[in-house]
């Protein structure tokens, strides 16, 4: 029975195809002068080159970090070329028309169409090709609201008060390798600003593609969220086939308010790699949101891609009252390696957070939660619960949980609970007998077991994130 | 309709079916009982083709096709239904959308449209009704979290909903107080007709009481050793299994 | 590097027995790894201060140490005081079947089958228990015949009374169907640092009952570990009980080798003022159908610390395991600290395997269930914490052991700030 799961299980990447565009693509390697001329590309005020050559003076001093049970070749970040954009870009469009019709092509073939009357009703998206932001759509209708939507090279320029007071407010430029080198080169990403007691009358999504071979994306994205305003906003990400290594290292950082609530939900679907693991994306990345006082941010995520993912989506719950969710789906088969989880830190007040995640291994892969909670010497009344439920599929594969948990408050509750199954031969048959074929039974069968996630999906992205799950569970069966 | 000769099957290199006959014709009621360790849901597991339960002899054939050649869920679009002494629980599936890929698979199969979301809850709300379920049960994972009664008369919903031609019914009865006993039986007995065919597997008469079976067959050993009308079924009642003694040493001689 | 180190470094040059081999192996994997720091993940939340810039103490003279009675318990003593044996062990009449001897006192066929438990049991990476390979000349062997059935519960006992280190090792083997109990107790306030290591080794269908008390306290530091490896069927119940001191450590390494092994493991960890006490625990199902359980359950009062580290790891071919762990504690006041990490780590998929942990306070509906049958807030809390650890000491297989520690445990929190 496990036999026929293993080949249910062989995926197809539907997203790997490479786009012909002209790019402009500077050569591989890093120093301070690439860094003066992203800038200089992007047309960036003083202060933001400074900020950037801060970060990556700090960057040269950093290790490089090695984890625990995840193992690949270590990038060669002068190997690396630090940015790309399709040269039809250069001229700057002002409305869709202008835009490389190849370019549209790229999104529509990926099921994203940027005209905004054949869009998803609801759905404003900005979209991310390789180091530029190709176009952000339905941007009036969000500034009637007073909403700001728009790529980050863009608000740098036209915001530089509200992208100075909160870039590397949450994150901050040394936090970890990964992020002082995003802080360093990063090239777009998009830029939320909810203003006071407005909720975002749409969804908001960004939609990254890598295309340009031999590239790193360092997308950078950050939401302000003021007092009692909410936005719901998700990413997606895909990358073509390819037997190189390509490297992702985002920083995403979320301020929410005083009765803010930021809901962010993440489809991720790089490439994952070949089934013996050649070439896929390394997807490190930095996401951290700031609660003040009764705020909520709620992360969640599909993850489907990359050949390594590391990635701890986390709360700070600075202010009293304030909520963190975390809920997850990871999905690992071939030779991926997946470490991801979060951290809920804890400091005011009757703070909660809730932690729920899903972890599928399948193939020879290797997926792990590692998460933290701490709870503070203020966090009185505090509260979090965490459920860790790992599903193996074969025995070639490893499902790993390393929670860590602090407190130092004795009024503080922490509950953690974990456990591990398989899909048995009993369910495989009782949906056979009832019709299914083995694909399809195994697919619904790992959908029930993620379904308290994808029920925290906005709904036009859960059914997306069900039909993905699919695919990957996709393949022949014998 | 059905057609099983000298049939022979092992689980785990023990041999449980031994040379296995009988043929049910469309419309029929054939109860099958029998000691423990009989082999009677082997019998049912070797028809539904469960992984592990190796055929080492003889043919089955359903509807003039080898049965014992298609898939399990060939079989099962095909007509045959199994209805599970111990059902499974599938955490976080609904029963819901569980029974409309279900019933949609058996749709397809026969060429028809699959149904639509509005179309197939009226049916399951039905069937639902039928066997005495609150609605809410369609929206409850897969018999997580049922009770013993609540998951046998879940079978039986789902044979209402899929309409099978061949319905296996493995202990329909185990654990079931009367009232639930009831239940199952005219759920089973709403979808008699004269094409649709059952093979009542029960350790007790009082099943037979409440779903009346055209012909009863005694398995021991691996095989058919008595068949009667419905009157075997009282005798087995009365005295137990205890006659086989002499049956059965005249089956083996 | 530190300069205790260095010290044991050095003092080692003068060990030489029929356990050099091991020895010298330990030394030098010791001189690869160095001094664990901070970025150490076995010591992440352990801080070594208080032993890295000490003296090494050789050896002192056996001062005078009080050995606690466990009332009606049939019982032999092996007592080290200040790490020097006083038992006369040959006065001890021995049941058939069990045969004890001191390490400088093997011989014969014993000192292979010391050599093969030696160093083979622990994983040879812990930084303390490759320093007591090197030093530890003071030890016990404990043979149990097979099929022998040891009725009296063998104790040895580590006591400190001053500024002195120890390093003991204690090594059992229990022969096929055999079954014993064994219990390493260790007590001192003075400031000591034991290093005590004990290595069991169950054969099939043998059964071990074990207790491993680390009492000690105030500045008398301790890092050890009891490591056990299973045959088939075999089985283990392991009592630990820990008090905190300056620092207090212990590693438990439970290997299931045999198919159908079974092993239960309790912990208590009860810590007051500035304690510290970290436990890491490790239970490898190395092979198919083998079972284990393990309960820890702490109360952290004062400025104490505790640290919890489970651990389960399941090895590929381990199918049908059945694997259980659960960590619960209670912090008492808003200076004590906890980190509690229980992993898992698993490569096959035909297994239960299931952890928790919970940081918590007292449920409130059972103390307003307690006030409103008259009893005072401060009693309430009482009775509902130490209700909470009480729980593992009724599990205790030996009457006289529980009878004996639950009076004790409870002074030692009546001491203890509730909030």
């Amino acid at each position: 029975m496990s036999e026929q799961i293993e080949q249910a299980l062989s995926r197809k990447y539907d997203a790997g195809f490479y786009s012909e565009i002209e790019s402009e693509t500077f050569e591989s390697g890093l120093d301070e002068s690439v860094i003066r001329r992203i800038s200089a590309m992007k047309d960036e005020p003083e202060w933001m080159l400074e900020w950037r050559l801060k970060a990556y003076h700090a960057w040269e001093k950093m290790e490089e970090p090695e984890w625990a049970h995840v193992e690949y070749p270590k990038v060669d970040f002068q190997g690396i070329s630090y940015y790309s954009a399709p040269k039809s870009m250069k001229d700057k469009p002002q409305s869709l028309d202008e835009v490389d019709p190849e370019l549209l092509k790229t999104y529509e073939k990926l099921g994203i169409p940027l005209h905004e009357q054949e869009m998803l009703a609801g759905v404003a998206v900005d979209a991310v090709f390789d180091s530029v932001s190709v176009v952000t759509t339905f941007r009036e209708k969000l500034e009637e609201a007073g909403v700001i939507f728009c790529p980050i090279s863009e608000a740098i320029k036209k915001h530089p008060e509200l992208v100075k007071k909160y870039i590397g407010s949450v994150v901050p430029r040394t936090d970890n390798f990964y992020a002082a080198l995003n802080c360093a080169v990063f090239t777009d990403g998009s830029f939320v600003y909810i203003p006071k007691g407005v909720r975002c009358p749409m969804e908001l999504s960004t939609y990254f593609r890598i295309n340009e071979m031999n590239t790193g994306q360092f997308e950078r994205t950050l939401i302000v969220a003021e007092e009692g305003s909410y936005v719901s906003y998700l990413e997606g990400c895909t990358a073509p086939q390819r037997d190189e290594n390509q490297l992702h290292a985002a920083v995403v950082e979320l301020v929410a308010l005083d009765d803010a609530q930021i809901k962010y939900s993440t489809v991720q679907n790089w490439y994952p790699g070949d089934e013996d693991g050649k070439g896929g994306i390394y997807n490190f990345v930095t996401k951290r949101g700031i609660c003040h006082k009764n705020a909520k941010i709620s992360w969640t995520q599909v993850e489907t891609g990359s050949a390594v993912t590391w990635k701890y989506p986390s709360c700070i719950l600075k202010g009293d009252n304030s909520v963190g969710e975390f809920y997850s789906v990871a999905l690992t088969r071939g030779r991926q390696q997946a470490d991801t989880g979060t951290k809920m830190i804890h400091l005011g007040k009757n703070t909660r957070s809730t932690i729920i995640s899903k972890g599928i291994s399948a193939g020879k892969s290797n997926n792990a939660y590692r998460g933290l909670v701490q709870m503070g010497p203020r966090s009185d009344g505090a509260r979090n619960f965490t459920q860790c439920d790992s599903l193996l599929i074969g025995d070639t594969c490893g499902a790993h949980t390393f929670p860590y948990i602090e407190s130092r408050n004795p009024t503080a509750i922490v509950e953690h609970e974990a456990t591990t199954s398989k899909v048995s031969d009993e369910q495989l048959f009782l949906c056979q007998q009832r019709g299914l074929d083995p694909e399809k039974a195994v697919s619904m069968i790992v959908n029930g077991f993620c379904k308290e996630v994808f029920k925290e999906l906005p709904m036009e992205f859960a059914v997306e994130a069900g039909k993905l799950l699919e695919i990957s569970l996709e393949g022949s069966v014998g | 309709m059905l057609k099983i000769s000298n049939l022979h099957a092992s689980v785990e290199d023990k041999v449980i079916i031994k040379g296995l006959n009988l043929e049910i014709k469309p419309g029929e009621v054939h109860a099958i009982m029998g000691p423990n360790g009989a082999g009677k849901s082997t019998l049912g597991y070797v028809l539904s083709g469960r992984d592990g339960y190796e055929v080492t002899e003889g043919q089955v054939t359903f509807n003039d096709q080898d049965l014992l050649d298609m898939e399990v869920e060939e079989r099962a679009r095909d007509g045959l239904f199994l209805a599970f002494q111990y059902p499974v629980e599938i955490p976080g599936v609904s029963n819901m959308e569980f029974m409309k890929e279900s019933v949609n698979a058996m749709r397809e199969q026969r060429g028809e449209e699959p149904l639509t979301a509005a179309a197939f809850l009226k049916k399951a709300k039905e069937a639902c009704k039928q066997v005495q379920l609150p609605l809410d049960f369609l929206k409850r994972g897969v018999n997580e979290g049922f009770s013993g009664g609540e998951k046998k008369r879940n079978e039986i919903m789902q044979m209402i909903l899929l309409e099978p031609s061949l319905c296996i019914l493995d202990e329909s009865d185990s654990g079931l107080d009367v009232d639930a006993l009831q239940v199952v039986a005219e759920g089973v007995n709403s979808q008699r007709d004269n094409k649709r065919s059952f093979i009542v597997v029960t350790h007790y008469q009082r099943l037979l009481d409440y779903i009346k079976p055209d012909f009863v067959h005694i398995l021991a050993d691996g095989k058919i050793v008595k068949s009667g009308d419905a009157s075997l079924a009282l005798e087995v009642e009365k005295s137990g299994y205890a006659f086989l003694g002499q049956a059965y040493e005249e089956a083996q001689a | 590097m530190s300069q205790w180190l260095e010290q044991v470094i050095d003092n080692a040059k003068d060990v030489s027995d029929f356990l050099t081999p091991t020895r010298q192996a330990s030394l030098a994997e010791l001189k690869a790894q160095g001094w664990p720091g901070k970025r150490t993940e076995n010591w992440r939340f352990t801080p070594l201060t208080s032993v890295s810039q000490r003296d090494a103490v050789k050896v002192a003279n056996a001062g005078e140490a009080e050995v606690p009675v466990i009332e009606n318990l049939d019982v032999f003593d092996i007592v080290f005081v200040d790490g020097q044996l006083i038992t006369s062990i040959a006065d001890i009449d021995l049941p058939e079947g069990l045969t004890l001897s001191t390490l400088d006192d093997v011989s014969g066929d014993d000192e292979q089958a010391v050599k093969a438990l030696f160093g083979h049991i622990k994983p040879q990476r812990h930084t303390f228990g490759l320093i007591n390979d090197a030093l530890a000349t003071q030890g016990v062997f404990i043979d149990v015949a097979a099929n022998a059935n040891i009725q009296p519960t063998i104790r040895i006992c580590n006591l400190t009374t001053q500024a002195v280190d120890v390093h003991s090792r204690v090594l059992v083997r229990i022969g096929e169907g055999a079954s014993v109990t064994v219990m390493e107790h260790g007590e001192g306030n003075a400031d000591s640092l034991t290093t005590a290591f004990a290595e069991y080794s169950i054969a099939d269908n043998g059964y071990l009952e074990h207790y491993r008390f680390a009492l000690f306290t105030d500045k008398a530091k301790q890092v050890g570990g009891s490591h056990f490896r299973l045959g088939d069927h075999a089985r283990l119940n392991s009592t630990v009980v820990g008090y905190g001191s300056e620092l207090s450590r212990l590693d438990v390494d439970i290997i299931h080798a045999g198919e159908f092994a079974d092993a239960k493991m309790n912990a208590i960890y009860l810590l007051a003022e500035n304690e510290l006490f970290d436990l890491h625990t490790n239970i490898e199902h190395a092979v198919p159908n083998c079972t284990s359980e393990e309960n820890a359950r702490g109360i952290i009062g004062d400025g104490a610390r505790a640290v919890f580290n489970g651990r389960i790891h399941i090895h590929r071919d381990a199918q049908k395991t059945l694997a259980e762990m659960n960590n619960k504690n209670l912090l008492l006041s808003r200076r004590a600290l906890i980190n509690t990490k229980p992993e898992l780590e698993i490569y096959a998929d035909d297994v239960k395997c299931a952890h928790g942990a919970t940081v918590a306070e007292i449920d409130d509906t059972a103390l307003y269930y307690l006030l409103s049958r008259g009893i005072s807030r401060s009693k309430a809390l009482v009775i509902l914490n130490f209700g909470f650890i009480q729980e593992l000491v009724n599990e205790i297989p030996k009457a006289a052991i529980g009878t004996w520690l639950l009076p004790k445990l409870s002074t030692r929190f009546s001491q203890m700030e509730v909030k």
